[in-house]
């Protein structure tokens, strides 16, 4: 059965038991932008270099089933040495032993999706399926109308989530392939702030595909770090889907790490819907083998005042291939705008590919933007000047990778993860 | 020290060493001297190894080894240090730890084990206050943002720091004003040694005041045309290089 057939006979069976309401009209619309669109092909210009054939010919299960105890899940790399609340879920259901939450704060909410449906359903029905774009999204229609659990966050106004969320989501392709849809809701109310992280992880032999929505709402003057660290090693086919709506005087710090994954799409939309909002968003991917990765970005600055700075940087070795799209909108209204966006790729082998695309499309008439995109290998007057001191050329190269990606791992504001990371880099170099 | 017979070597096709010969012995100072386009600084990249240039013919003993033979970091790991012209900007490598990694290959190369965290801070600690450094240099990246002198002090520092036996100094005298000049000078003056050696590659006469050479060798067209003591530096500071060109060609 294909992907399609199969996401098909889910949702009917799904359909025949479901309560109505609120939650089942919104997957009900998500399933039937799903049948009018199907999944996006190479024709939508959108995903030109990215396809999508080995995931649409399916054969995944979509299952809880996992015989993974807690210490092995634990080895597969749950980042534990950050001290943090944490949410794990294995094929898409979630792990309770392993989730923790260490903010007790009154009126603070974490929770997986299935229990907030019940025990805050006012507040999930206000925002659930309120910011993402279904039409023409294939994916995200699927992941709404058969979406697995997922992370929920409720931060009332005013507060602070002292430690981060670490949102883990593991794959156990050890007896099957394995489809999940994971689907996060985060609301962060005015004046309010929180970390979030995305760690996602894979063990087993067999492929996955992995379909993320991540739902976020950020009202004035609130703040949100949120980071993604992709490391499913193996067959993993990964989808994310980042719809970002923040509303003015809001503060976002993103940052995508893209280490791991046989293809890994991330796709960042934010949304500035009011004055002096200020988003950042960087990411770092190091591609080896036959790796591919596509990082599609979006800003929209329909108010003025706003400022974003993206930077991506890639480094990439073997027969990988990388995307870059980054388009910013400048709206007619979004006067002042200041916007930045950079692209950058090292290529250190003959048989990688990097496709790249900045975009500004810019309707304001005073505002100041920048975009560019450089494609290269390691600059030959450092590695001589490193050489020329006694330093061998393999430990020069890795000293100035090390440096070129610091770049983006100083965004990250939590140290532990700065460690981590560093050593990731590290084992792909 | 080093020894340098009948060296020719190219770019891209186009000859630019047209058969060098210089003998360096331990302790001296020597200095190359010549007008822009004479190959002085090819003459120093040949041989540190940069790879742009093709040696064509000729030879360099580097203390008993083909020096040509040598990549350029062992090169540099037998003792040979060049200070370059344009010191390159090196974001996010910090100076501290460049200098820890390229003393411990040095001392891998050596067979010596590395030196412990401690001793390594010890000992640049005490060359930094020997060299008079400035610590917010080292806590920076390497030469990220420093002036055209912190550039040059700074590879002084590195010279003190890596101990070498011949130290080539590329135009170290360019875009530096006199009192640059005379800090990167005094440093290099600390550094000199009955052992040491240098090559000091300059266009202009100044820091020949105040790095006294014991040879000066004049460079033209890719061949050393004239060579002389200390005096002769004083010669071309008054009269040019004309009257050293003139003689070349009346001799051809």
């Amino acid at each position: 059965m294909n992907l399609l057939e199969q996401i098909k006979s889910d949702f009917s069976n799904y359909a025949a038991q479901a309560e109505p309401g609120v939650f089942f009209d919104k997957r009900l619309e998500a399933f039937a932008e799903l049948e009018k669109f199907g999944l996006p092909t190479l024709k939508n210009e959108e995903w030109k270099y990215t396809n999508l054939r080995k995931i649409a010919e399916g054969n995944f299960t979509n299952t809880c089933n996992s015989n993974l105890d807690a210490k092995t899940l634990i080895e597969a790399g749950i980042l534990n040495r950050i001290e943090c609340n944490k949410l794990v879920f294995v094929n898409g259901c979630l792990f309770p032993e392993l989730s923790d939450f260490l903010d007790e704060e009154p009126g603070v909410i974490l929770s997986n999706i299935a229990q907030a449906r019940k025990n805050h359903t006012s507040i999930f029905d206000a925002h659930f399926g309120k910011y993402i774009k279904l039409e023409g999204e294939g994916l995200n229609a699927m992941n709404t109308a058969m979406m697995s659990d997922g992370a929920f966050v409720f931060i009332p106004k005013g507060k602070k989530l002292r430690y981060p969320l670490m949102i883990t989501n593991i794959v156990d392709a050890n007896s099957h392939p394995v489809l999940q849809q994971p689907r996060n809701l985060i609301i962060i109310e005015a004046s309010a702030s929180a970390t979030i992280i995305e760690n996602y992880i894979a063990v087993g032999s067999n492929s996955s595909f992995t379909n993320v929505v991540n739902e976020i709402f950020v009202d004035e003057n609130a703040s949100l770090e949120h980071y993604k660290v992709q490391r499913a090693k193996g067959e993993t086919y990964h989808n994310n889907y980042t719809q970002i709506f923040q509303n003015g005087n809001t503060n976002i710090n993103q940052v995508t790490l893209t280490l791991d994954g046989q293809w890994v799409r991330n796709n960042l939309h934010f949304y500035m819907n009011g004055q002096n909002c200020n988003s950042l968003l960087y990411g770092l991917y190091i591609t080896d083998g036959n790796q591919f990765v596509d990082n599609h970005s979006r800003v929209d600055h329909a108010k003025p005042n706003g400022f974003s700075d993206e930077k991506y940087k890639g480094i990439l070795k073997d027969q990988s291939t990388a995307v870059f799209n980054g388009k910013i909108m400048v709206h007619l209204d979004a006067q002042k705008t200041n916007a930045y966006q950079r692209n950058m790729n090292i290529i250190l082998s003959n048989d990688a590919t990097v496709n790249t695309k900045p975009q500004l499309e810019i309707f304001a008439d005073d505002v100041k933007c920048t975009h560019g995109a450089t494609i290269g290998q390691l600059d030959e007057e450092p590695m001589f000047y490193l050489r020329s001191r006694g330093i061998s050329e393999n430990e020069a190269r890795k000293m100035l990778l090390n440096a070129y990606a610091d770049d983006i791992a100083e965004k990250i504001k939590i140290p532990e993860l700065v460690q981590i990371l560093e050593e990731e880099i590290e084992r792909k170099l | 020290m080093l020894k340098i017979e009948n060296l020719k070597a190219s770019i891209e096709g186009k000859s630019i060493l047209n058969g060098i010969n210089l003998e360096i012995k331990a302790g001296e100072v020597h200095a190359i001297m010549g007008p822009n386009g004479a190959g002085k600084s090819t003459l120093s990249s040949v041989l540190a190894g940069r790879a742009d240039y093709t040696v064509t013919e000729g030879k360099a003993n580097f203390m008993g080894k083909d020096l040509l033979e040598l990549s350029p970091e062992d090169r540099a790991r037998e003792g040979l240090f060049l200070a370059f012209q344009y010191p390159v900007e090196i974001p996010g490598v910090s100076s501290t730890n460049f200098l820890k990694t390229a003393i411990n290959e040095k001392r891998k190369y050596l067979g010596l084990d590395p030196m412990e965290a401690t001793d390594f801070l010890k000992f640049m600690k005490l060359k930094m206050e020997e060299m008079e450094m400035d610590k917010s240099l080292t806590s920076r990246s390497l030469n990220e943002g420093f002036s055209g002198g912190e550039k040059k002090r700074n590879e002084v520092f590195q010279m003190a720091m890596l101990e070498p036996k011949l130290c080539i100094m590329d135009e170290t005298d360019s875009g530096l004003d006199i009192d640059a000049l005379r800090l990167v000078s005094a440093g290099v003056n600390k550094l000199r040694t009955p052992e040491r050696s240098f090559l000091v590659i300059t266009h202009y006469q100044r820091l020949l005041d105040y790095i006294v050479p014991d040879f000066v060798h004049v460079l033209y067209k890719g061949r050393i045309v004239k060579s002389g003591d200390a005096s002769l530096a004083k010669e071309l500071e008054v009269k040019g290089y004309d009257w050293i060109k003139q003689e070349v060609e009346a001799a051809v």
